[in-house]
C-alpha cells in the first residue's frame, strides 16, 4: 500500500516536472501582442533588427523627404510606397519572411529578428 | 565593366569637374550659385533617366531611373520651396554651364546606344556622376554653404544621393 502511494506521488511531481516547461511556455504565447515603431530616417530602417513575436504589430513610419518601402526579400510582403510621414503596419505571421528591404533604395536593407 | 575601366571613368569625370575648378573654383561660389549647380545637376541626373525609360528593357534600370525621377525631382521641389521662402533666386554660374554643356555630350553619345550596351553606360554613368556630384557637394559646397537652412538641405541631399551611388554600384555589378 505505502509503495503504491509512493509511486503515485512520484508520478504526479514527474508529471508536474514535465508540464511545467509546457505552462510556461503557454504563458509567453499568452502575453499581449506588442507594437514595435520602426523609423526610416536619413536611408536607415532604426531599429534594424528588433525582436518581434507572431501577433506583434511592426508599423514602418517614413520620415524622410523621399518615398521608401519595407519589402519582404522574396517579396512575400511589401508596405507599399510610403511618402514622408506615412505609415503603414503590419501583423508579424508565422514563418515571415525576416529580411527586407526598401524597393526604391536596395543598399537599405534590415530584419525582423522573429523569436 | 571592368574595375578599372570604372575608376577611369570615375576620374575622368571627377578630373572634368575637377578641371573646371582650376580655372573656376566651386568653392567659391555663393550659396544661390551653389543651389543653381544643385538643381542643374538633379535635372540633368532626371534627363538621363527618361533616356533610360526611352531606351532600355532591363526592368532593374527602369527602377533605378524611376527612382531617380522620383527622388530628384522631390529634391529639386524642396529646394525651390526653400528658395521661395528665403526670397532669392538661384543663380546661373561657370559650373551649371559646364554640367549642362558635359551632359548634352553625353545624352547624345547615351542614345546611339541599344541592349545592354547602353544599360552598361548608363549604369556606369551614373555611378560616376554621383561619385562626381557627391564629392563636390561633401567637400566644396556643405563646407562653404552660408545660409544654415541650404546647408541642411544639402546635408539632407547628400544623405539621399549616396544611396544613389550605392544602388548605381550594385547595378554596376550585376550587368557584369
Amino acid at each position: 500500500m505505502r509503495r503504491r502511494l509512493f509511486l503515485v506521488e512520484t508520478a504526479a511531481v514527474l508529471a508536474a516536472v514535465v508540464s511545467l516547461p509546457r505552462s510556461l511556455g503557454a504563458a509567453n504565447s499568452m502575453r499581449p501582442a506588442v507594437d514595435h515603431i520602426i523609423n526610416i530616417a536619413d536611408f536607415v530602417f532604426n531599429p534594424a533588427n528588433p525582436k518581434v513575436r507572431v501577433g506583434d504589430r511592426v508599423t514602418w513610419i517614413n520620415k524622410d523627404i523621399v518615398p521608401h518601402t519595407a519589402t519582404a526579400k522574396d517579396r512575400s510582403w511589401d508596405t507599399g510606397a510610403l511618402a514622408p510621414n506615412q505609415r503603414h503596419t503590419i501583423t508579424v505571421k508565422a514563418g515571415m519572411t525576416q529580411s527586407y528591404f526598401c524597393h526604391y533604395h536596395p543598399s537599405m536593407i534590415a530584419n525582423l529578428d522573429l523569436d | 565593366m571592368k574595375l578599372s575601366t570604372m575608376a577611369a571613368l570615375v576620374g575622368i569625370t571627377f578630373s572634368a569637374l575637377m578641371g573646371i575648378a582650376q580655372a573656376n573654383d566651386p568653392s567659391k561660389l555663393n550659396d544661390l550659385q551653389i543651389a543653381h549647380v544643385a538643381y542643374t545637376a538633379d535635372n540633368i541626373d532626371i534627363r538621363y533617366a527618361h533616356l533610360a525609360l526611352a531606351i532600355s528593357s532591363n526592368p532593374r534600370i527602369h527602377e533605378f531611373a524611376k527612382t531617380m525621377i522620383r527622388d530628384h525631382t522631390l529634391v529639386n521641389q524642396k529646394a525651390l520651396a526653400l528658395l521661395k521662402k528665403l526670397n532669392a533666386s538661384p543663380q546661373d554660374n561657370f559650373l551649371s554651364r559646364q554640367l549642362t554643356k558635359n551632359s548634352k555630350v553625353l545624352v547624345d553619345e547615351m542614345s546611339k546606344l541599344r541592349g545592354a550596351a547602353f544599360d552598361k553606360r548608363y549604369a556606369g554613368n551614373e555611378l560616376a556622376y554621383h561619385k562626381a556630384v557627391n564629392g563636390l557637394v561633401a567637400n566644396a559646397f556643405i563646407p562653404n554653404i552660408e545660409n544654415a537652412e541650404v546647408k541642411a538641405l544639402f546635408k539632407t541631399g547628400l544623405k539621399i544621393f549616396k544611396a544613389h551611388e550605392k544602388h548605381a554600384e550594385m547595378m554596376v555589378k550585376r550587368l557584369k
